[in-house]
């Protein structure tokens, strides 16, 4: 058993040595240094990815659910979505009258491909025919100007509303309000501009235009067309009651078998949330492997001196053992001073992983105009803190115990002779 | 002063043999030996009679390889490593010819060092890890490291060292052999008082005026006990 003031003694050791061998220490501890570093900058990263992506999502908004013929995250089988029938306006009509637990129905027109021209500028985008109940939504915020008004909606103005990306591509910083466009050969008067969604995911949702559905169908017209229904819950508890709802009343409008499957999609930012585990398991994987080698290494170079310490103090173990110092004392004196030893590499990391944080993300927003790292934390996170603390600590005693139980099981009369 | 009769240490027949490769060296052979409290005895023989290995033996830190050794009526010969570890540390006060004195602890912690293992609270530590430098004349010293004291008064603070769990005996190797005659016969003198205030003390040497300080004198030879006599020049009490 192990007595307390053993434990005193070897911690009083243990600092006397690392502070004697000051040098040497820091320069073993470089590969736990390494280590702790990845753990993390990895860690902030991925929490970082994590808080740009909630950022994302909150814009576009987890309350909302898309009916339409694709599935958007990519599941399924392309051909037989491609045979699906087209979803009609009709349908779409039929639906938001019959919602009750719903928020809003929208329906949806896509052009995937168009341009905005204005001037000499040509900018491609997709274009969005949609009601005016759109810009109730998150998605249909308007950063600058206004959303259409339900008159403008009905008559069929041609009034548009640029997504942010499309709005920096023709008119960069200047007001494009009241600025008349070309958007398939028709002039549009600019309203208004949506506020930038897209973080580094999703890039793509702040490059389409909207105008209202009339319009649409003026310019594109509906004949084989597939809508899309937009269906805001009001609440993200309340998504999973909408979406039985909204599942339900379509297959009776479509006339679904009770027993076939449902000839629609319905995409949620759940779906995307898949995406996003799969680049966090990446950074993981690589992470961990990198850490994992370069514990390995510190750990053989933390177990490569402490060998040489044990020898250096042959003659130390030997008169500790003759005053009675027993096995367990001298083997608890060497694992402190290696665990010690590992939590000096540990402290050394920390202000080097917040170097890298802060010149990351410093060159990130500055010079790479990065605008969304700023949701990113500046700070290194606290638990990982604790926890790249508490494993180096556990990789010195791993690493510490051979050498520390050589030290344990010296023979003392052998010892006593070294010099 | 009378000697205490009740033993303290009894070898009987105790053999020590060595594996070098193919050959087995015998270290002791046949080695029988009584030591009563409160002796004062030195252990004597030239290099390669056994000397260095009897005093490890009685030491606790070797064990025989056959024959009986009896510590305080218990068997040492058997005990396991941590067992012989406790013993040492209660019973057994070395003292080594080099003072192997730890560097970088002061005269204070270098006593103390022995009640850390026997887990004495720290207060008790300081109190009588003090008072044993006291008892080797070092009061104003206690704070000083090894390099800032000289030879006599590093011998010294090793002295303290083995005084401070008050064993049963202290086991001194060569303890004058790093010092000056002068400085030498001063620390002869701290074991004739030591033996005066009651302790049993075991000189290893192989000076015959250091011998010359204990009552009796064990002779070896070829791992053989020579001869064991009274010594009629002892210093009178």
């Amino acid at each position: 058993m192990l007595r307390w003031s053993e434990l005193g003694e070897s911690f009083r050791i243990a600092v006397e040595a690392l502070r004697l061998n000051l040098m040497r220490s820091i320069l073993t501890t470089a590969g736990v240094v390494v280590g702790v570093v990845l753990v993390v900058v990895m860690g902030w990263t991925i929490k970082g990815l994590d808080a740009v992506w909630e950022q994302t999502i909150s814009i576009i908004g987890r309350d909302m659910l898309y009916i339409d013929k694709w599935n958007w995250a990519g599941g399924g089988n392309w051909r037989n979505m491609e045979a699906r029938r087209n979803i009609t306006l009709r349908q779409a009509t039929l639906l938001k009258d019959r919602m009750e637990s719903a928020e809003v129905v929208i329906p949806l027109a896509r052009r995937w491909s168009s341009t905005v021209q204005y001037g000499s500028k040509s900018v491609s985008c997709s274009v969005q025919g949609t009601t005016y109940e759109y810009g109730s939504t998150p998605a249909g915020t308007t950063e600058i100007g206004r959303w259409y008004s339900e008159s403008e909606d009905l008559q069929g103005d041609r009034v548009v509303v640029l997504g942010y990306g499309v709005a920096q591509a023709v008119f960069e910083d200047s007001n494009p309000t009241n600025a008349i466009v070309k958007i398939a050969g028709y002039p549009f008067r600019v309203i208004g501009v949506v506020e930038k969604r897209g973080f580094i995911f999703m890039d793509f949702i702040d490059n389409q235009v909207f105008i209202p559905l009339r319009t649409f169908q003026g310019v594109y017209g509906f004949y084989d067309r597939s809508f899309s229904i937009a269906v805001k819950a009001g609440n993200e508890r309340l998504l999973e009651i909408v979406r039985d709802e909204a599942v339900g009343h379509m297959r009776d409008i479509r006339n679904v078998a009770p027993d076939a499957n449902a000839d629609f999609s319905v995409n949620e930012m759940e779906a995307f949330d898949a995406q996003v585990t799969t680049i966090r398991s990446s950074i993981w994987i690589v992470g961990i492997g990198l850490t994992v080698l370069a514990f390995i290494v510190g750990s053989i170079g933390i177990m490569n001196i402490m060998f040489v310490s044990v020898a250096e103090r042959t003659k130390e173990i030997g008169v500790r053992k003759a005053i009675g110092a027993r096995r367990s004392s001298i083997l608890t004196q060497f694992l402190i001073e290696s665990a010690l030893l590992c939590m000096v590499g540990a402290v050394i990391a920390l202000p080097i992983s917040q170097g890298i944080v802060t010149a990351a993300r410093a060159i990130a927003i500055g010079p790479l105009e990065l605008e969304w790292v700023s949701v990113v934390s500046p700070y290194i996170p606290v638990d990982l803190l604790a926890i790249a603390i508490g494993v180096s600590i556990l990789v010195g005693l791993a690493a510490g115990f051979l050498p520390a139980r050589r030290a344990a099981t010296l023979d003392p009369v052998e010892a006593l002779r070294y010099d | 002063m009378e000697s205490d009769s009740t033993a303290i240490i009894q070898i009987e027949n105790i053999a020590k043999v060595y594996e070098m490769g193919e050959e087995q060296v015998h270290a002791l052979r046949d080695v029988s030996l009584t030591i009563n409290g409160n002796e004062y005895i030195a252990l004597m023989g030239p290099s390669g009679s056994g000397k260095s290995t009897l005093m490890n033996m009685l030491g606790c830190l070797d064990t025989p390889s056959s024959g009986s050794y009896l510590f305080k009526g218990e068997n040492v010969s058997e005990m396991s490593d941590d067992d012989l570890a406790e013993i040492r540390n209660r019973e057994i006060g070395f003292v080594f010819q080099t003072f192997n004195l730890l560097p970088r602890a002061s005269a204070l912690q270098n006593v103390e060092l022995p009640l850390v293992y026997s887990g004495m609270s720290k207060r008790d530590r300081l109190d009588r890890a003090a008072d044993a430098l006291h008892r080797v004349g070092l009061d104003n010293r206690m704070d000083h490291r090894p390099n800032e004291l000289s030879g006599g008064q590093r011998q010294r603070v090793a002295i303290a060292r083995a005084l401070v769990t008050d064993p049963a005996i202290i086991l001194a190797d060569e303890p004058t052999g790093n010092l000056d005659s002068r400085t030498g016969q001063d620390i002869m003198g701290l074991f004739d008082e030591l033996w005066k205030a009651g302790n049993t003390i075991i000189l290893v040497t192989h000076e015959e005026d250091i011998a010359r300080h204990a009552h009796r004198i064990v002779r070896l030879r070829d791992g053989k006990v020579e001869s064991d006599t009274e010594n009629a020049h002892a210093p009178l009490v």
